[in-house]
């Protein structure tokens, strides 16, 4: 059956159900959110060509970045203050300075909701926009991306800055040539590259020239031979070589090739890289990449909170700092170079902090409510959308759940939430959970 | 203005009761005849309101499977708004699907539709949960369709048979899916189906809870053949010769003895030979020589190494909670099984009776593969009876007998062990039935509730499973070693038994099993019959003819190495081995205990983590990192030149450039180049002058041969 078609729902008998809405109580309010919310799902919105995802592996704190409770009690507020934004009314943490001037370009979903408290389930639920299930792994956003997107050019369509998460395979259920592509390495260090791109000593383009067409001769002798062989080369040992063989598409990984001035303005450390990741995920996208992932470990903040804003006296590259400046330089970068408008940045985690700070001095897991931050690529800037309690435990109004994100996201970067994959035996699975709903005040 | 709308709407309901008089003589029975029409709208499918947690806060059961629950949803649930015996039209469940109110659904049917009818006339009639008549079959024509062309019509029926003795025809309330609607092509309206595309294809055909496949064939050729002169070594030939004959396929020739030497050897013992062994093999003249062959492979230590590999990924041993003790225990008794042909039966009791100290009794780490009862359930019936029980955890299973009390039933049989270092009996262990939520009570899947009193759940479990007339056991063994030889499942995937998935040799699997039985369950028994056959034989090469088959054994299927295979060969081509963690060097990748040892070659490679079944991971080998890897990492290039490695060997001996490569081909492909591919080396060695590029010019010729099609599979 075609979900789409029945959203959108060519509506059927529409004076008569005004009618019949009112008999079952329903008011002509919720009547017309209904339509609304129906329109909204299938209005062309895609303006996004690519995504960052700015993931912030552990869990980060919602109560440190983007949703400050400085009314509450000192346990839930916790050890750090909180600024004003460029938006009337709203707050952030303190740490979040710079991103506190770009807020006109960001939304924030202050009511993300998820049951799901433990890293590999969050990460799953929150990467592929479904629960994990023991008898299927659902693909991410960049595979799903890298599958339904038509390929262009030499670099791989999903790639990972500087490694993927390890709680998902990141392809699910799709063929694995739509895996993340990890670079590797550390951005930060000064003689940083990606792995397996430079010759092996003694070795040229030359010699892997002739090693690819002693394989290519090697395959055609033994395909001669076979009438259902195919024809074309190993497109995976083309690519590789293309890749290798072309310095542009190699350029795209060159750091060094970044003026020092734009370097220092993402950070050149703290965050475990987070700031040169931003730079080579920006450099990615300029030159077409769908997908790419920044992965930025060590949020998983058990333990004294106030070393996200600094571990010693004089630290300026604790996580939350690194964090701002990385983002807000990414933002602002994309935008001056005419980029956001079709790049979607999103930074979030797999959950938030528990809203009280523990005996340790730091917050535990807490999926109840969390916030997540989305840029670009179409998206309003200048918002809240929803909001937590008081005490930031629980949604205070609409409700967003990670498969709703999801198809949000999706529809951003112009894939339909309804459209069909196929599990590797023929099983047919939405892109977006089924029911998943868009948040259509994201659309900008 | 609202109100005169609303009475439009009754007004519309009434005129669509009226067309329904004609028939309404007969009561309309909820069980046979509403169920079947929430089936046939999808109502109740998985996407709607037959999901687990229902849709729009009402949920009926997946496919009517508990049409009791369903009655209680309908009837009772929302204080009974759902039904209004004065006003059938004016009720929820039909001005839902009928579109007069808001659905989620949108219109399913219209007012004028038999469903439509049917379900105002059942309200007309009370609503009732009776039903006179108890279904005990469904009879469905064709079972089997041979058709000699594409396009021809073939009509589908469905006859319900009552335990009265009645018939009835449910032809219109039956649902028909093609499994590959690509190939075959199903009008509900008229049921009737059309193949698209030549081979044998699947509909399958659903009545309430009945399932049942439908075999079509369009054979591949436009004559028949004549099989009977190709050879047959025994009785697996016979039986696959009868389906090429049936299909029109022409199979491929027997294949030369060198592919059938790496093809075995790969096969029974994960290794390649060696070039001596090649030589002697090829040099060879008696009549009987591959028979010896496998004889002598499956007598020699590589093949107890190579299937104890295999049965620890099929348990999936792997240290748990990184205890490398239990692992080690595990795998130990494991070798010792392969080593002295123990029976699959005694090793399957074995297991599921076994208890004690798992760093001492290496079986009773069956218990430490999985974290609860119900994770145990479903991997003991993947593993023992190749079905997915895992689908009725939450719901009845849609293609097949599970229920939910099969499930929870099995789940909780082994709920009575404690899983720990220590695996011991736990009488009060319980696990809680969702449907219930109560303690389930213990069940032999498909069979019968244990007695309360029961103690012994493990070996009457053990007693049903083992059992020679056990449907499962023996046929999802010999399945696996089947897909093992042969690159697919008689049954695929092997872990998918059920009726609506048959195996495309029935009679076959029936025999292999019977086999098996009757020869004590002994793995190499059934191995060396496959090998022996003359169908295993067959060339990888296909033909114009058999180009297209992938399931029937016209030609043999190339496969995929499995990563420690490959990094074995790799290792043994180069003559330099690798390293895995802190393991002596000179280990063989297909010895190590655990899939986590550290190994950059097997993380290149793509092994198996052993965390759920193997051979249902997607082991695509390959992906750009691999083939990025290969050109410029060290898997390859450190060793190809390396000191005392194959090559530099050669160069030490003053071999000839063409030499090496003729010894490189027999190290790696287990085969001397032909002609054609000598003369296209030679004349690329003819342009080399120097010493330095010729020596340049045989590692990249080394690293195209470890990276070529042909040595990264077996075929």
């Amino acid at each position: 059956m075609n979900h789409l078609k029945r959203c959108v729902g060519v509506v059927r008998r529409d004076v008569l159900r005004i009618g019949g809405l009112s008999a079952l109580g329903i008011g002509l309010g919720d009547f017309f959110r209904l339509r609304r919310a129906a329109a909204a799902e299938t209005s062309p919105v895609a303006k996004a060509k690519s995504c960052i995802l700015i993931w912030l592996d552990g869990g980060p704190s919602h109560l440190e970045t983007f949703d400050p409770k400085p009314d509450a009690p000192r346990e839930v507020r916790g050890p750090l203050d909180s600024i004003a934004t460029g938006i009337a009314g709203v707050r952030l943490g303190e740490c979040l300075q710079r991103t506190a001037t770009i807020m006109d370009k960001m939304a924030i979903v202050r009511s993300m909701t998820s049951p799901l408290g433990e890293h590999n389930f969050g990460t799953h639920y929150l990467m592929t926009g479904y629960k994990p299930s023991p008898a299927l792994e659902y693909p991410t956003f960049g595979a799903t991306l890298a599958h339904e997107r038509e390929r262009t050019g030499v670099l791989p369509p999903h790639v990972a800055v500087p490694e993927f998460s390890r709680n998902v395979s990141g392809n699910g259920f799709l063929p694995r040539g739509t895996e993340p592509f990890s670079v590797g390495g550390n951005p930060e260090r000064p003689d940083f590259k990606v792995r397996d791109l430079d010759f092996y000593r003694g070795l040229d383009l030359d010699r892997l020239d002739r090693r690819r067409r002693i394989v290519n001769a090697l395959d055609a002798f033994a395909r001669s031979r076979d009438a259902s062989a195919l024809s074309q080369s190993d497109p995976d040992l083309e690519q590789a070589y293309d890749l290798i063989a072309s310095p542009s598409a190699k350029a795209a990984f060159d750091l060094s090739d970044e003026p020092a001035s734009v370097r220092n303005r993402y950070g050149r450390s703290g965050g475990n890289g987070i700031g040169q990741s931003c730079l080579l995920a920006r450099r990615l996208v300029e030159r077409g990449v769908p997908f790419v992932t920044v992965n930025s470990a060590g949020w998983d903040t058990h333990q004294n909170i106030i070393q996200l804003k600094q571990r010693y006296a004089g630290d300026r590259n604790a996580h939350l700092p690194s964090l701002d400046r990385a983002y807000s330089a990414l933002i602002q970068d994309l935008d001056e170079r005419g980029l956001l408008g079709e790049t979607l940045v999103v930074v979030m985690g797999e959950f938030g902090r528990t809203p009280k700070i523990n005996s340790g001095g730091g917050r535990d897991h807490w999926p109840n409510v969390f916030s997540v931050a989305l840029a670009g690529g179409g998206v309003k800037g200048g918002q809240i959308i929803g909001s937590s309690d008081p005490l930031g435990e629980l949604p205070h109004d609409q409700p967003v759940t990670p498969s709703d994100l999801a198809a949000t996201i999706y529809t951003l970067l112009g894939i339909d939430p309804s459209h069909e994959l196929h599990t590797g035996d023929g099983r047919p699975v939405r892109v977006a959970a089924d029911g998943a709903r868009i948040v259509a005040q994201l659309f900008g | 203005m609202k109100t005169l709308l609303s009475a439009l709407a009754l007004v519309v309901g009434f005129a669509a009761a009226g067309v329904a008089e004609e028939a309404s003589s007969r009561r309309v029975d909820f069980r046979n005849d509403l169920i079947p029409m929430f089936t046939k709208n999808g109502c109740n499918a998985g996407a709607c309101h037959g999901a687990a947690i229902g849709r729009g806060g009402f949920k009926l059961s997946l496919y009517g499977g508990d049409p009791a629950s369903d009655y209680e949803a309908i009837v009772r649930q929302r204080q009974g708004r759902r039904i209004h015996l004065l006003d059938p039209a004016g009720s929820l469940i039909y001005r839902k699907p009928a579109e007069y109110v808001q659905h989620g659904g949108g219109a399913v049917f219209e007012d004028q539709s038999e469903s439509a009818r049917l379900l105002l006339r059942w309200i007309e009639q009370g609503a009732s949960p009776v039903s006179r008549r108890e279904l005990v079959d469904v009879a469905i024509t064709p079972a089997k369709h041979v058709s000699r062309s594409l396009d021809e019509p073939i009509a589908l029926r469905a006859v319900a048979h009552y335990a009265d003795g009645s018939t009835r025809d449910v032809t219109r309330w039956t649902i028909f899916k093609a499994e590959d609607a690509s190939a075959v092509a199903v009008d509900p309206a008229s049921a009737t189906t059309r193949v698209l595309r030549p081979g044998r294809h699947i509909v399958i055909a659903r009545y309430l809870n009945t399932v049942v496949p439908i075999e079509l064939v369009v054979p591949l050729a436009e004559s028949t053949i004549d099989l009977a002169d190709e050879a047959q070594s025994n009785f697996i030939d016979q039986r696959v010769l009868e389906s090429l004959a049936a299909l029109g396929l022409s199979p491929s020739p027997v294949c030369d003895d060198a592919t059938y030497l790496r093809r075995v050897s790969l096969d029974l013992t994960g290794r390649l030979p060696s070039p001596q062994q090649v030589r002697d093999f090829l040099d060879d003249d008696r009549a009987d020589k591959r028979r010896v062959l496998v004889d002598r492979l499956l007598e020699g230590e590589a093949f107890q190494q190579y299937w104890t590999l295999q049965l620890a990924k099929l348990l999936r041993i792997s240290p748990p909670q990184g205890d490398q003790q239990a692992a080690q225990a595990y795998h130990r008794w494991v070798a010792d099984q392969v080593k002295r042909d123990a029976s699959y039966r005694q090793l399957a009791r074995t297991l599921i009776l076994a208890s004690g100290d798992t760093h001492v009794v290496g079986p009773a780490n069956f218990y430490r593969t999985t974290t609860g009862p119900r994770e145990q359930a479903e991997f003991v019936s993947e593993l023992f009876m190749g079905s997915r029980l895992r689908c009725a955890n939450c719901h009845n299973h849609p293609l097949d007998r599970w229920t939910q009390d099969d499930y929870h039933g099995l789940a909780a049989v082994f709920a009575k062990v404690e899983q720990g270092e220590t695996v011991r009996p736990k009488p009060d262990g319980q696990t809680i039935h969702p449907r219930t939520l109560e303690p389930a009570a213990e069940r032999i899947p498909g069979e019968f509730f244990l007695a309360d009193s029961a103690t012994d759940g493990r070996q009457q479990f053990a007693d049903w499973l083992t059992d020679p007339a056990n449907p499962y056991f023996a046929k999802a063994i010999v399945n696996r070693l089947w897909q093992r030889m042969m690159g697919r499942g008689l049954v695929e995937p092997v872990d998918d038994f059920r009726d609506t998935n048959p195996a495309t040799h029935p009679v076959l699997l029936d025999q292999l099993a019977e086999d098996f039985i009757q020869h004590g369950y002994r793995l190499r028994r059934t191995l060396r019959l496959i090998a022996n056959s003359t169908t295993y034989a067959r060339s990888a090469n296909a033909t114009a003819e058999n180009k297209d088959d992938d399931r029937f054994y016209s030609h043999a299927l190339r496969r995929p190495l499995e990563a420690e295979v490959l990094a074995d060969a790799i290792s043994d081509v180069l003559g330099v081995a690798d390293r895995y963690g802190d393991q002596p060097v000179g280990t063989r990748a297909v010895t190590l205990v655990s899939p986590a040892t550290a190994s950059p070659a097997l993380d290149i490679l793509g092994r198996c983590d052993r965390s759920g079944a193997c051979e249902s991971s997607s082991r695509s080998a390959g992906g750009l990192p691999q083939k990025l890897h290969l050109f410029n990492g060290d898997l390859l290039n450190a060793r190809i030149a390396a000191e005392g490695g194959r090559l530099e060997r050669l160069r030490l001996e003053g071999k000839r450039s063409m030499e090496v490569i003729q010894a490189f081909y027999l190290a790696a492909l287990s085969r001397p180049p032909t002609n054609r591919e000598r003369e296209h080396w030679q004349t690329q060695l003819n342009g080399l002058g120097s010493h330095h590029a010729r020596q340049a010019f045989l590692e990249d010729f080394v690293w195209g041969l470890l990276t070529c099609e042909e040595f990264v599979t077996n075929h």
